[in-house]
């Protein structure tokens, strides 16, 4: 050990794991909204909403993470779309619209299938009360698919928290891109990796044990 | 965009170049799904183990790795593999990225097939291998002949669906320089300048393979294994489905 407790660069481990947290948390809300957008184009009675829906599911996790990321990271400025003129805010935000954009398949299946799980007689009652059809998803069902919902949802920010680790491909300085950096400067290669190991450990550990105590009280309670 | 890039994916040459690539992904895929079959099984059963020794390194194997990104377990064998492997094979060694690939691969994927399995074998009747005790059978046999065969027929599906996120992830062993398919559209759009055909064109090939074994999987899964373990699956799923 001893030499990279002194290393100049560890500022490095915090700020990575910093930019790791934000990336998490920022396309976890991203993927959240188009997720639930895409779950109600899958349900809804309207064919091409439907086939849009099914079309970006399918599309969107059956292609890896790193050649999607690529994609908005060349594609994005082709199309005419600049993220920041800044590069390293550039590869940041990429990285957030690649990582919502591929969990928010993940989401879409997970919200679809707690919206099915609602029992039809309360859809039926809602509507037959005069309610529109937007007005029985806000009021009705999008509610009672809640309980259904959460704990397969924490089980995708799990997946996503790792999953930042791919936004160092195109140039992030995230928790993975740190260690990286401080092996490169220090050849310390077991306490770079290590370190870092254990700092992803210290974010999924707690949050896997949440889970289950999630699972275990809505379980309960339904 | 400029459709005048797009010539390139006829040329017999280009494709025979991204033909490789998919070749390097699919040798990579099947060689890392059936090391991690293999060390899956055993951290499976090591977990089930009634022996204290054997089933707490398990655990600690199968959460600690599936704690960390997959990226990470593959760059640290990219730059540490050689060194960990000198011992055995002498100071000039060198590990082929292929095979870094592989164990960080491998060793991912192993830690998910273990809970698959855990999960199938848990979810079988207790009487099967009550009964098979009964009759005199000893624990090896009883695994080798009752409990595996049951459980792994029953989890055929889900390990199918792992062979997808294999193929998916094998991309990120083109990021530490070995060549595959994501590798060989890399190096063409370098080349020529043209990452959003050369990336379309993969991803196409990428999607036509994966697509093709999910619903496969699918189809595979239905009226199969009891609800609770549907559940469990569709969790280990969730969380470790990786790029």
């Amino acid at each position: 050990m001893g030499i990279i407790f002194e290393f100049p660069d560890l500022y490095l481990f915090p700020s990575g794991l910093w930019v790791t947290i934000q990336l998490s948390v920022v396309s976890l809300i991203g993927s959240l909204v188009i997720g639930t957008v895409i779950a109600l184009f899958r349900i809804s009675p309207i064919p091409p909403l439907r086939w849009v829906g099914t079309g970006y599911v399918e599309l969107f996790r059956n292609t890896p993470l790193l050649v999607q990321l690529f994609f908005l990271f060349f594609g994005a400025p082709l199309l005419g779309i600049r993220f920041s003129d800044e590069p390293l805010e550039f590869n940041f935000r990429a990285a957030l619209l690649g990582l919502s954009l591929y969990h928010a398949a993940y989401v879409a299946e997970v919200v679809r299938g707690g919206l099915l799980a609602v029992d039809k007689g309360q859809i039926e009652a809602a509507r037959s009360l005069g309610l529109s059809y937007l007005g029985m998803l806000r009021y009705v069902q999008l509610p009672q698919s809640f309980r259904a919902v959460v704990p397969p949802l924490a089980n995708i920010f799990i997946a996503l928290v790792k999953n930042t680790s791919l936004a160092t491909t195109i140039g992030v300085v995230e928790l993975l891109k740190a260690g990286e950096l401080i092996e490169s400067r220090t050849f310390r290669t077991v306490e770079a990796f290590g370190s870092v190991a254990v700092l992803y450990l210290l974010l999924t550990i707690p949050m896997g044990i949440g889970v289950n105590w999630l699972e275990k009280r809505l379980r309960v309670a339904r | 965009m400029r459709p005048d890039t797009w010539h390139l994916f006829i040329d017999p040459g280009i494709l025979r170049f991204f033909a490789e690539g998919l070749m390097w992904t699919v040798l990579l895929s099947i060689t890392s799904i059936a090391l991690s079959f293999a060390v899956g099984l055993l951290f499976a059963l090591g977990r089930l183990s009634t022996r204290a020794w054997l089933r707490w390194p398990s655990i600690a194997y199968v959460e600690g790795v599936l704690a960390v990104p997959v990226l990470l377990l593959i760059v640290y064998f990219s730059i540490k593999g050689s060194s960990l492997f000198q011992p055995f094979f002498g100071e000039d060694f060198d590990l082929p990225r292929f095979w870094a690939g592989v164990l960080g691969l491998s060793m991912y994927t192993s830690a998910i097939i273990a809970e698959i399995l855990r999960a199938g074998i848990l979810a079988l009747p207790r009487g099967q291998s009550e009964a098979a005790r009964a009759l005199g059978l000893s624990y090896p046999r009883t695994m080798r002949f009752v409990v595996l065969p049951q459980a792994l027929r029953a989890m055929v599906p889900a390990l199918m669906a792992q062979l997808t996120t294999i193929i998916k992830d094998t991309s990120l062993v083109g990021t530490i320089g070995f060549f595959e398919l994501y590798r060989s559209a890399r190096i063409i759009y370098t080349q020529n300048f043209n990452p959003i055909e050369a990336l379309g064109f993969i991803s196409i090939i990428y999607f036509v393979i994966c697509f093709t074994l999910s619903q496969l999987s699918r189809r595979l899964e239905l009226g199969q294994a009891p609800k609770d373990v549907r559940a469990k699956l569709a969790e280990i799923q969730l969380r470790d489905q990786v790029a």
